[in-house]
């Protein structure tokens, strides 16, 4: 493989596992407290229209995000509600949350599409310019927005807030023995809300980023193509840590940057199996990490007060 | 059945839970039908109108009844696989995939010209769906069963692959594909394969039909059989499944291979019945409208004929409700999910106590070697 | 009545549950520095009288007073605040955070970020003044169990509890651990702390507390100063009615056929350690063999390999000559009563006639023609039902909504009814009241006089010495000693549990 392939697919990972990241973050913190949070394809889903729609609209990235973070909020509450306070089956509201935002996507796409290759506002890149001189990274600091950056550095403040605060220290108690947690005086009930809440927020910011992020544009019925399911895996795969999550996340990515690489390479496999290629990598790695993957006790779950 | 005349109809197991247990569903479908209605008159449209509209779209005339029926061939044959997954305690969430692969196996068998008579044919292309769906199967239920894979994950990430699968298949220049097309799509059915159509000048197909007979079949199984047992007994409790001599491992591998050969009989039969050539990407969400058919029914193969018709109604009389009044054909999947959500918000009692015995002497064991004890360590 | 000296006063607290009367109007009260014993059977009442009390639930009607003021407990966090300490028997540690981590874990903080160094300095201070110590930053899934009690215990303390709840303390202790237990307490009694002290071992009761307080079916029966006290006496107030636990005449078989056999056995835990090691073990017909041993030294295990749950990665495990490799799941074979009811023993969400033929389900008569047979069946479950005299309304009820007594009986029918050639019963009286208990011990003993092989695994001391021909001490995963039930001695048997060969005189 030539330098120029080698650094074009090193940028296309990098864009396509920011989204990944970021939906991860949350994620690791909802399931380390114990829920799965399955929905977060839909939340992915919902965010990336709204990041575009707000976009579309103002003109400003800054609003996409931050209303993006709000309807992450409300649809977090929403799971939140559903699988903390009504104890309801994780898999089966996340799936149904999934539909829900399939179908209201696809609907509120309809009805804004009328004007169409209207240019909308993207991410800004960090790094000046006049950096893209510099040898072997220059043009990747100059030409990943902003939100990569953002992606790579938060697994790391998450790790910090997860192993060192009081609150994280609360979120892992729960996820492993809630009833510990609640005679010890901790509100495990808040402290889901408030997990799941997060992987809320940050599911829909990765949706954001997908389509903020570089690509510009929303496609109707398959924007997001699986990517939440790929993060469960990742965060299994992960170990539930928030860095070693955002490293599968990272494999993910690289696996499909791969496949678009290949199909441009005209190469003899068919480009259809190269779109196989980023799914069939993750049943690969959740079958080889289960074994070393320490699960959170109660994950998956539900929490009953009275059982003291 | 049998037992219905020797006792009380409430008596016949789960028919009667059924009935008992129908009002939490009903009230959550209800409200969820106001939430639609609710996001319908948001849009600027008379919720009454519409819902008129999908009434009359779906039990207006006889032809749209069969409309119906042709929906609902899918939905009962990937439900009741599902279904009988959720019972064991397994959510086998590969439909799509399974549909695409029973496809895929009925194309194979069904294009080339074997010069076979009708009947044979048909059985041989249906046969062929089940087998292929099955493999498809094998898959997930074996990581899920022997590696400890969560099946959920595996089966979605396996759905995408199924389908990219098929649609090699049917682009040029694969032998199955039709040459020119201007969308990919796979050669004609032979006549001899295609399945007859019951009712003239409708699509009406016997999939509906095999696929009540095979809902009540499986509730036979369920509740009549060692084997319908043995899947309770491991959905509801795996340890004791074990120690009564259940080989869970590979009771697991065979309902998610059953509801792999059901959904690769749902494929088959849409291609055979409906759609007469594979298109490319045409099980689109299908598989996954009976994942919430099975979950509506709670896992009870009788409740997955009801949700069926619930969900094609819907379905369908939201085709009709779209053109009348001009709303997204999407809203109907919108009501769908908000009727399944609000059926589960309702709350169901799952498995969390009873209120009528209050346990006070709790006796589990947590000494030191509880560690990995606790919920199944699935990932 | 001298409210000064009262450390806490809990008066005419009421709790119903559904269906069930918990605490009927009970007053207690501890003075300042002196432990109280609180003693009941399971299900009397006194574990849900110390949630009340630790804010876990809210009494119906009744109120409560510390230091003489009256307190409104709406939280565990409320009853930290006003000074009560819980220690509860099924420990609230998480397993896989450090000891500091789990005993700083709720407490409020102003910072954000986790301060260990001021809070381990604390602790070790709290592990010296008490001589109770633990290596702050090992996991506790590590710790053996009494250590795990020390860090309930610290992690009261470390809150500055003045009034500390033990609930039944010292059934995972060893008789050693025990005392050491003993000598932190009359540390924090001459503190003027108090300690209620809940247990049904009555020679400790006697041995610690100063005074008495029984509870009987939600009510309270009396207090009652402990130098009063007699261990019958406490006995029949906690029982209603005269109680011995004496061992029952039995015929002895001349004829000593073997039914159980293991040899070299080795078997690993969950967690992949040795549970046991170069077992060796002969159990014959018509006789009872008794584990004995603190929980956690590999009776479970020995239970679930012989049962065919567990696979042993060495050894041979026989059953009347036929090897067992796997479950077999023939009820005239072996008949087993799992430690764990509700996990192994039972399918909750199925009806009691579902649950006795879980093993059977694939036989005749239940099943013709690969179909089940539900008249048959149901027949079935209402003859056990009136055999085993299991309470319920009916065979369709589930058996989540039976009572653990009758759970129990439910497992028995079916384990029993068809006379298997070995039962294992493991802790079968866990979390049953007297009447149960004594039940179960006469169906055990007249499983040994028709001919049965029994291997009774208990943690109960007394009622394996009380049913069993020989008794085998656990330890570690190695038999310590073999022992005839009609001579063996508490103290011998106390030191091979702790892991002790004495001289024995068999």
């Amino acid at each position: 493989m030539s330098y120029d392939m080698l650094i074009s697919w090193i940028q296309a990972t990098l864009r396509w596992s920011a989204p990944l990241i970021l939906v991860s973050i949350g994620e690791v913190f909802s399931e380390r407290s114990g829920i799965i949070n399955m929905g977060i394809e839909g939340i992915m889903l919902s965010g990336a229209l709204c990041g575009i729609a707000i976009s579309f609209f103002t003109g400003s990235v800054l609003l996409s995000v931050l209303i993006t973070m709000l309807l992450g909020v409300i649809m977090g509450i929403i799971v939140a509600f559903l699988t903390v306070s009504r104890r309801t089956n994780q898999v089966v509201t996340g799936l149904m949350i999934n539909m829900l935002a399939m179908g209201g996507t696809n609907l509120l796409f309809a009805l804004l599409s009328e004007s169409r290759h209207t240019r909308v506002t993207t991410m800004p890149p960090l790094f000046p310019e006049s950096w893209h001189g510099i040898p072997l990274i220059g043009p990747i600091l100059t030409q990943q927005p902003v939100s990569t950056w953002i992606a790579l550095i938060l697994p790391f403040l998450a790790g910090i807030v997860l192993y060192k605060t009081n609150w994280g220290l609360n979120v892992r108690a729960i996820g492993d023995h809630p009833q510990a947690a609640a005679t010890a005086g901790i509100s495990v009930i808040k402290i889901k809300y408030q997990t799941v809440i997060i992987s809320g927020i940050f599911a829909a910011l990765g949706g954001c980023v997908l389509t903020l992020g570089e690509v510009g544009y929303f496609a109707s019925g398959g924007m997001t193509a699986g990517r939440g399911f790929i993060v469960l895996a990742a965060v299994v795969v992960g170990g539930w840590d928030p860095v070693r999550t955002a490293l599968a996340c990272l494999v993910f990515g690289a696996a499909d940057a791969a496949q678009l690489r290949f199909q441009a390479m005209d190469s003899v496999v068919p480009y259809q199996f190269l779109q196989m290629l980023p799914y069939l990598a993750t049943v690969i790695a959740l079958t080889i990490m289960v074994k070393y993957s320490r699960v959170p006790k109660t994950w998956g779950a539900a929490y009953d007060q009275r059982d003291i | 059945m049998k037992t219905i005349k020797e006792s009380k109809f409430i008596r016949v197991p789960f028919i009667g839970e059924l009935f008992l247990g129908g009002a939490r569903p009903i009230l959550g479908i209800v409200l969820g039908l106001l939430a639609g209605g609710v996001l319908i008159a948001i849009s600027g449209v008379n919720p009454l109108t519409a819902y008129w509209a999908m009434m009359q779209g779906a039990f207006g005339n006889l032809q749209s009844f069969t409309n119906v029926l042709v929906r609902s061939s899918p939905l009962l044959l990937g439900g009741i696989g599902v279904a009988l997954g959720i019972k064991a305690g397994v959510w086998n969430t590969g439909v799509e995939g399974y549909m695409y692969l029973g496809a895929i196996g009925a194309a194979v068998v069904g294009i080339p010209a074997l010069s076979l008579p009708p009947v044979v044919h048909i059985i041989l292309t249906l046969i062929v769906g089940m087998v292929f769906g099955a493999i498809w199967g094998l898959i997930p239920g074996y990581l899920r069963a022997y590696r400890g894979v969560n099946e959920v994950t595996a089966t979605i990430m396996l759905n995408y692959v199924a389908m990219y699968l098929t649609n090699w298949l049917v682009s040029e220049p694969q032998p199955l594909a039709e040459f020119g097309s201007f969308y990919p799509m796979s050669k004609l059915l032979q006549e001899s394969a295609q399945l007859p159509i019951l009712m003239r000048g409708t699509s009406l197909h016997p999939g509906a039909f095999i696929g009540i007979v095979i809902c009540l079949l499986f509730h036979f199984v369920l509740f009549y059989t060692p084997f319908g047992f043995r899947t309770r007994m491991l959905g509801a409790n795996p340890n004791a499944a074990r120690y009564s001599g259940v080989n869970t491992n590979k009771q697991i591998v065979l309902i998610m291979m059953s509801g792999a050969m059901l959904g690769g009989l749902a494929g088959a039969i849409e291609v055979t019945g409906l759609k007469l050539r594979v298109y490319m990407d045409f099980v689109s969400g299908v598989g996954y409208e009976s994942v919430a058919v099975a979950l509506l029914a709670g896992g009870n193969p009788l409740g997955v004929i009801a949700a069926t018709f619930f969900l094609a109604f819907l379905k369908v009389g939201g085709t009709t409700m779209s053109i009348q009044t001009g709303i997204g054909a999407p809203m109907t999947d919108v009501i769908i999910a908000l009727c399944v959500l609000f059926v589960i918000g309702v709350g169901v009692s799952e498995r969390r106590r009873l209120e009528n015995v209050h346990d006070v002497d709790k006796t589990e064991t947590t000494d030191a070697s509880d560690i990995k004890g606790g919920e199944e360590n699935v990932v | 009545m001298d409210q000064n000296g009262l450390a806490l006063k809990m008066e005419d607290i009421t709790k119903r549950f559904p269906g069930v009367l918990a605490n009927d109007r009970i007053t207690l009260e501890c003075k300042k520095g002196e432990v109280l014993g609180l003693l009941g059977e399971n299900g009397a009442g006194k574990t849900t009288l110390m949630n009340i009390l630790y804010g876990l639930h809210q009494p119906d009607s009744g109120r409560i007073c510390i230091d003489g003021k009256e307190v409104q407990i709406a939280s565990p966090s409320k009853a930290i605040q006003y000074g009560i300490g819980m220690v509860h028997q099924h420990f609230k540690l998480v397993d896989t955070l450090t000891v500091l981590e789990n005993i700083i874990l709720g407490i409020p903080s102003k910072k954000p970020l986790l301060d260990l160094v001021p809070a381990r300095e604390r602790m070790l201070n709290i592990c010296k003044e008490y001589e109770l110590f633990v290596d702050p930053d090992t996991e506790v899934w590590r710790l053996p169990v009494g250590q795990q009690q020390w860090v309930e215990i610290i992690k009261a303390l470390y809150r500055n509890a003045k009034i500390l709840v033990l609930d039944e303390p010292t059934s995972v202790l060893t008789p050693s651990e025990s005392d050491q237990l003993f000598r932190a307490i009359r540390r924090l009694t001459s503190e003027g702390r108090s300690v209620i002290f809940i247990s049904h071992k009555l020679r400790e009761v006697m041995e610690i507390t100063d005074r008495v307080t029984i509870i009987r079916d939600g009510k309270l029966i009396g207090t009652i100063p402990t130098k009063e006290a007699t261990q019958a006496k406490l006995a029949q107030m906690m029982v209603g009615r005269p109680v011995s636990i004496v061992r029952k005449p039995r015929p002895a078989f001349s004829e000593k056929k073997p039914i159980l056999v293991m040899k070299d056995v080795n078997v690993n835990d969950d967690r992949g350690l040795p549970a046991l090691k170069n077992f060796n073990l002969t159990v014959h017909a018509g006789e009872i063999v008794g584990v004995a041993g603190v929980d956690g030294n590999g009776q479970r295990e020995l239970a679930e390999c012989i049962v065919g749950l567990r696979k042993p990665t060495s050894g041979t495990i026989s059953v009347q000559n036929q090897q067992v490799t796997d479950v077999i799941a023939d009820p005239s074979f072996i008949g087993f009563i799992p430690e764990d009811r509700q996990k192994t023993g039972l399918v909750l969400d199925f009806s009691v006639f579902e649950n006795l033929i879980i093993k059977d389900y694939s036989r005749q008569p239940f099943v013709k023609k690969g179909i089940l047979k539900y008249p048959v069946i149901k027949k079935h479950a209402r003859s056990m039902i009136g055999k085993y005299n299991i309470k319920t309304p009916s065979e369709d009820v589930k058996a989540r909504n039976l009572s653990g007594g009758n759970q129990q009986k439910v497992i028995i029918a079916r384990e029993l009814d068809a006379e298997p050639v070995l039962d294992i019963a493991s802790q079968p009286t866990r979390g049953l009241d007297m009447g149960a208990v004594s039940n179960v011990h006469d169906i055990l003993l007249n499983e040994r006089n028709r001919g049965a092989a029994v291997l009774f695994i208990s943690a109960e001391l007394q009622e394996v010495m009380a049913l069993s021909d020989r008794i085998i001490v656990l330890f570690r995963g190695e038999i310590m000693g073999d022992l005839n039930g009609e001579t063996a001695d508490v103290s011998t048997i106390g030191q091979m549990m702790l892991g002790q060969t004495p001289e024995v005189e068999v």
